[in-house]
């Protein structure tokens, strides 16, 4: 195997599993609580490295309130699967909730919470988002929603106020939109095509989600397995394919040599007022505010049929928080898990950051920018994203990206398909 | 002769085993290694085991399971490697690493061998020249290929649209047709100066004096190039493409600083589809993927081995 060309990442990363698969016999159950002193400290990973600030400040608050438990912040998410390799991974955990999460969810890696009082106070609307992926023994409650956040069609107030633009409610006001822009002159959508991700979580979701009922495809599409074809009615062939035209025409709106700019380049240029929309969800806002700390923004969630009663907005829990299963801290981290969803943290956190607070009693949003989604939010029109799905080993983005450039949506279709039941046929064995 | 013969019979056994014991003792002695060649080799031993053979080993055990990385796992036999070989987007990501390695190769030799010949001819400057031609190896490959994006996505559209060049006034990168032709470009001028310096060194190891005669002969520039320096640096040529032919097998950081395997799925090589089952939970299948591509460049590495000793170079 040294002959094979594997990256030197590759082969650390082969090396470092060996080394662990050797340690671990002897560390076996080498987790014992870490307290000194009488002081517990607890490890917090958590996924945002743009929040650390505002986590020292809780933790501090949290330390002067429990001196008993020290808290350490660690930012680097990439730690996580190491660290439950080497059977010591962070005792408090959150995460952007998707497959890869709920992966762990049902291979046991974390604690129930269900008893914790904090548990109740969550929307169960919104306590649904996670528990949908499945729960460890059919009951458990493995992650509590810390932060929601919504994903739409960001917007210039200025440039749709001077064009005389409202915000449209159906596919068809939206289209007309554009084509005043254009007409105008105005590039109507940003692309960056370049960042394949922005194509599938923005068009590709956005599109998906406003037509279809996603959580309900891929139910039926995970129960099928391993025996789905492309001519099954649960396919993607069979579901997606009237969908997939008005992707391309959000495309056609997007301004030329959209393929050759990525994501920094659509923030920028968008900040400077060189479109009128951009699909893009609300960690944007902080960098378009950043780059042009006057711009005026708005968002609207992408209505994709004719009946404004259809528009739905795209949801993920952008954190979830859970405890290890095996940690030997287990009472200081619940404390610890407690306090975070203390409304004063948890809303002052999603006040703070663009997002939704996940509590039953949370205030109303009165962020500009966000306020055209919270009507979506509130009623529960909303739906976690296609791309969210689908297991991390299934190049997604490069096949949206794909479809998007060669415009064949058989072909996209029928390939996601087939690396579907590729996936089903060796996970399920 | 009973004496002789009884002296023959008694002596024998001695005789035997005597002179055999000396020969032995003068046998160890003469091909008594010394003990620092063992200390220089067993910890090197020890730790190219530990540290690459054992997880190698490691990794082709748990590509027989359907191990996620962690958590729970059995095995599941070869239906792993039976699987890969039903999937066609990693048999695209062979062709595409089979044809770029194969391009790479020819293109970075024969510049690789002009520049040579250009650097080795009486020039000015001839020492700062070749320094210049030798920056490019020193520099990171991820940093160069940043460079190259950003020149690709940026300024080369500008220029082109600028001077009415239409085909280029978009990104090649953004093409699905030509990005493959952009990393091979990247590739070769990142790794045409080391295989610069062996030519140069098979150049300089070539006496004078052929040419001398063979201008005697009257052959021209392109003669003497194709009768003489090529059959004598011949040796260098096979190094380099062997060399170089395994190395671009491997490509990796060029791609993911040009086009991270897109567009589409156009530009995935081997071992980026192997890397990602480290961060997309299909360890074992991507580790199957490794074995099969382990195995498959063992042979060809011993086709080119056979191939040099026909030709009695060694590396």
């Amino acid at each position: 195997m040294n002959a094979t060309p594997l990256s030197r990442r590759a082969l650390f990363k082969a090396a470092g599993l060996a080394g662990a698969a050797a340690v671990l016999p002897l560390a076996g159950c080498g987790s014992v609580p870490s307290s000194q002193n009488g002081v517990t400290t607890l490890r917090f990973m958590q996924n945002k490295p743009e929040v650390v600030g505002y986590f020292n400040q809780v933790i501090k608050d949290f330390e002067a309130l429990n001196p008993d438990i020290r808290v350490i912040q660690d930012f680097n998410e990439g730690n996580f699967v190491p660290g439950l390799v080497r059977n010591d991974p962070p005792d408090v955990v959150t995460r952007g909730f998707a497959q890869a999460t709920a992966d762990f969810v049902r291979k046991g890696v974390f604690a129930d919470l269900s008893d914790l009082p904090a548990a109740s106070t969550i929307d169960p609307k919104i306590q649904d988002l996670v528990s949908s992926w499945g729960q460890y023994n059919g009951h458990e409650t493995s992650a509590l929603p810390f932060s929601l956040a919504a994903a739409g069609v960001i917007y210039r107030r200025d440039i749709f106020e001077a064009q005389g633009v409202s915000v449209p409610t159906t596919w068809d006001e939206f289209v007309a939109a554009c084509e005043k822009f254009k007409a105008a002159g105005i590039t109507p959508i940003y692309g960056t095509f370049k960042d394949n991700w922005t194509l599938g979580q923005g068009m590709f979701d956005y599109v998906a989600g406003g037509a279809l009922d996603i959580a309900h495809f891929f139910a039926r599409l995970t129960a099928k397995g391993a025996a789905i074809s492309a001519d099954a009615a649960e396919s993607f062939t069979s579901n997606f394919g009237p969908a997939l035209p008005k992707m391309l025409e959000l495309a056609s709106f997007s301004q030329k040599g959209a393929a050759s700019k990525n994501y920094a380049d659509g923030n920028a240029a968008f900040a400077k007022g060189q479109a009128a929309m951009y699909l893009q969800g609300p960690w944007a806002l902080s960098q378009l505010v950043a780059a042009n700390k006057n711009v005026r923004l708005g968002s609207f969630p992408l209505p994709v049929t004719n009946n404004p009663a259809d528009t739905k907005v795209r949801v993920n829990v952008d954190m979830a928080l859970s405890i290890t299963r095996n940690t030997p801290n287990m009472a200081a981290a619940r404390r610890f898990v407690s306090y975070l969803l203390d409304p004063s943290v948890v809303n002052t956190y999603n006040e703070k950051n663009a997002a939704f607070s996940p509590l039953k009693e949370a205030p109303a949003v009165e962020n500009p920018q966000i306020t055209g989604l919270a009507a979506s939010v509130r009623e529960g029109r909303y739906y976690q994203g296609a791309t969210t799905y689908f297991p991390p080993s299934v190049p997604l983005y490069n096949y949206v990206q794909a479809f998007v450039y060669g415009k064949n949506g058989q072909q996209f279709l029928s390939a996601l398909d087939d690396e579907w039941r590729r996936v089903a046929e060796r996970t399920a064995v | 002769m009973t004496t002789t013969s009884e002296m023959a019979q008694a002596s024998q056994p001695a005789a035997s085993t005597v002179p055999s014991k000396a020969t032995k003792r003068a046998v160890r002695s003469k091909n008594k290694i010394d003990p620092t060649y063992y200390w220089m080799v067993v910890p090197v031993l020890a730790l190219f085991a530990f540290f690459i053979t054992l997880p190698a080993l490691v990794g082709v055990f748990f590509s027989l399971t359907n191990y996620a990385g962690y958590g729970d796992w059995k095995f599941i036999g070869l239906s792993n490697y039976v699987n890969i070989f039903r999937d066609p987007a990693i048999l695209q990501s062979y062709i595409f690493t089979f044809v770029f390695a194969l391009t790479t190769t020819v293109v970075v030799n024969v510049v690789a061998l002009a520049i040579a010949l250009g650097l080795n001819a009486k020039i000015k400057w001839r020492t700062g020249i070749r320094t210049v031609f030798f920056i490019p190896m020193v520099l990171s490959a991820l940093v160069v290929s940043f460079v190259f994006n950003y020149l690709f996505s940026n300024t080369l559209p500008v220029l082109a649209e600028r001077f009415g060049v239409t085909p280029l006034a978009t990104s090649i990168l953004a093409n699905e047709n030509l990005a493959w032709l952009a990393i091979v470009l990247v590739t070769v001028w990142q790794a045409a100066p080391g295989a610069t310096i062996i030519y140069l060194a098979g150049l300089q190891s070539v006496p004078a004096e052929v040419y001398e005669a063979a201008d005697l002969d009257g052959a021209g520039s392109f003669r003497q190039f194709l009768s003489l320096t090529l059959p004598l640096i011949l040796g260098y040529l096979i190094i380099n493409v062997i060399l170089g032919f395994k190395g671009f097998l491997g490509t990796y950081e060029i791609i993911v600083g040009l086009t991270g395997g897109g567009p589409g799925m156009a530009t995935q090589s081997v071992a980026m589809r192997i890397f990602s089952g480290f961060t997309g939970g299909d360890y074992s299948y991507q580790m199957a993927n490794a074995v099969i591509y382990f195995l498959i460049t063992l042979l060809i590495s011993v086709i080119q081995l056979r191939l040099i000793q026909r030709r009695g170079v060694s590396l």
